[in-house]
């Protein structure tokens, strides 16, 4: 039986901008989401995606209702969750081996780094597991004393999820981590977050907009449609098949139509918890 | 009119040319009008010729200062020992010190606009006052200054600190402000605390910038401190400039604002090399 790593119990999202009533963004939603799952939430622009993911991050606090990671409420990010932005994922000042190892400086030195006599003996080490780590994601050594500006948008999200993946976070979320990538990056990076995944056993909720991206890569789908002013819920959660890119596309395509059709029409086929299928 | 199309660029000898045109027409102006007017009045005085002017440099820069004593049949000292006894040099040397100081103490003033930005309840307690005080003339404010602080290094120092310092802590307000925040979830989900995200993250992305608005308000500094030293100095290049204004001594006057222009011009220059040297990373825009 796998534990639950994340768990958001009926969870309201207001809104209130500037002397408006408040507006609704998310609308009582439930969710389970077990050690080493890999989720993907689709659904329409302003759907609400991006705010659920901040609420596991905790970014944001649910206006009711709570969010747990390994049992643990929310209160601000911490290392409990991985983050991989859309953009903004590395620091501009450091070196990609200087953004991979910041984690593990910062966990052992504190703030001021530099003061501690064993610093120099510990970097060593730390830089050893970085350069693992870029190595897993597909990077080149001689590209690690690079700065981010020197890289290309896919390289970029590379070494943001060695840098994640690096502190070995229970939960990564990634939140449109490929959506400013062109298709042929795109296709690369998708197999090797699948590829990472299936090593390490993180659980990974993983934000698209595309439905194609969100049914290849997740073990399942959870689908948000906003219904009117009442707001965003669960209009899908369905475990899905472990398809890949190259899977039979008429199975790819029924499960694109099912999710879509549920975004789209905001359908309440929220079902009954799903068993994940996992290989 | 190809000069006045956005996308019409000029090659670079003319743009090189065009970028020296205004000096050389304002130079050639000069000593045109000046020749003029000493072919007028042999004893002109409010536009020297180069010859006068460089003269009057050149006693400025190697001939020992009013102050100092000359022993009678003492053997010429060597250059270095002439400059060192230089009224410029020794201007240069006041201006220089009291300036260094009042950058130095631009410091602090970085730093709690940094923490301004990071920390919201320092933010809250100080953001309006500072508002309030950039907007107060610094000048107005001297008179107070020599009456507190009387009329030495400190009233002159406390002047730039106060002209400047109110736009140095906004300016690094706003720019820690523009750290993007997705930087700083990321951050703490490294595990990184407050201080880490404020010294490590956005004090280290700010900086280059910060560097740059200082090397702009470099101008606000100097005229503050030319202010000081011109109301209330004993040396200094203000000063110095004051004192020749008295005697219309405009061939020592001119080369002295073209040396403050210089000094200026270079310390800029070092400082934007620095930043370059500094922070490879950092992409000007």
């Amino acid at each position: 039986m796998r534990s639950a790593a994340i768990r958001v119990d009926n969870v309201y999202v207001d809104y209130s901008a500037q002397s408006d009533v408040p507006r609704r963004i998310l609308n009582g939603i439930d969710l389970e989401i077990e050690n080493g799952e890999f989720i993907s939430i689709v659904g329409l622009t302003g759907c609400g995606k991006s705010t659920l993911l901040r609420l596991i991050l905790g970014e944001e606090r649910p206006t009711s209702g709570r969010v747990l990671v390994n049992g643990v409420e929310r209160s601000k990010p911490d290392r409990l969750c991985g983050y991989v932005p859309q953009k903004y994922s590395l620091f501009p000042d450091k070196t990609v081996l200087g953004n991979v190892t910041f984690g593990l400086e910062v966990s052992e030195f504190g703030a001021f780094s530099l003061l501690r006599p064993t610093r120099r003996k510990k970097m060593r080490e730390f830089r050893a597991t970085a350069r693992r780590y870029l190595e897993h994601t597909g990077f080149h050594e001689a590209d690690s004393i690079k700065y981010p500006h020197q890289l290309s948008g896919g390289m970029q999200q590379r070494v943001a999820i060695a840098q994640a993946l690096i502190l070995k976070p229970p939960v990564l979320l990634m939140d449109e981590a490929f959506s400013a990538l062109d298709p042929g990056t795109r296709s690369g990076m998708q197999q090797l977050i699948k590829d990472l995944w299936r090593q390490s056993g993180t659980t990974i909720v993983f934000v698209t907009h595309n439905t194609r991206e969100a049914v290849c890569l997740g073990t399942r789908i959870i689908a948000l449609a906003r219904n009117g002013d009442r707001g965003s819920s669960v209009a899908l959660d369905v475990a899905v098949p472990h398809l890949d890119f190259d899977s039979d596309e008429d199975e790819i395509r029924d499960l694109i139509d099912e999710v879509e059709s549920a975004t789209q029409n905001g359908i309440e086929r929220a079902r009954s918890r799903p068993v994940p299928i996992f290989s | 009119m190809r000069f006045l199309r956005i996308h019409e660029r000029p090659e670079r000898t003319t743009a090189l040319g065009l970028s020296w045109f205004l000096f050389a027409v304002g130079l050639v102006s000069y000593f045109y009008v000046a020749q003029l007017r000493h072919r007028e009045n042999p004893d002109e005085r409010v536009m020297p010729t180069a010859s006068q002017m460089v003269q009057s440099f050149e006693d400025a820069a190697l001939k020992p200062a009013e102050e100092e004593e000359v022993t009678a049949g003492a053997t010429r000292p060597s250059l270095v020992a002439r400059i060192n006894s230089s009224m410029l040099w020794k201007d240069s040397m006041a201006t220089g010190r009291r300036f260094l100081i009042s950058v130095l103490l631009l410091f602090p003033a970085v730093m709690l606009g940094l923490h301004m930005a990071m920390f919201p309840y320092v933010g809250a307690f100080f953001l309006r006052f500072i508002q309030f005080f950039d907007k107060i003339v610094a000048l107005s404010l001297l008179p107070i200054l020599f009456i507190a602080f009387g009329i030495d290094e400190l009233s002159k120092i406390m002047l730039i600190v106060v002209g400047v310092a109110p736009t140095v802590i906004l300016d690094t307000f706003n720019l820690s402000k523009g750290v993007p925040h997705e930087q700083v979830v990321k951050a703490l989900t490294l595990g990184a605390g407050d201080f880490a995200i404020a010294y490590r993250i956005v004090f280290k992305q700010i900086w280059p910038r910060v560097l740059n608005s200082i090397r702009l308000n470099l101008k606000a500094v100097m005229l503050f401190l030319f202010a000081g030293e011109m109301i209330a100095s004993s040396d200094g290049l203000a000063y110095r400039i004051a004192l020749l204004r008295r005697h219309m001594g405009m061939d020592t006057i001119i080369p002295y604002v073209l040396w403050v222009a210089l000094l200026l011009f270079l310390v800029d220059l070092a400082l934007h090399t620095l930043n370059r040297r500094l922070h490879p990373w950092f992409q000007e825009t």
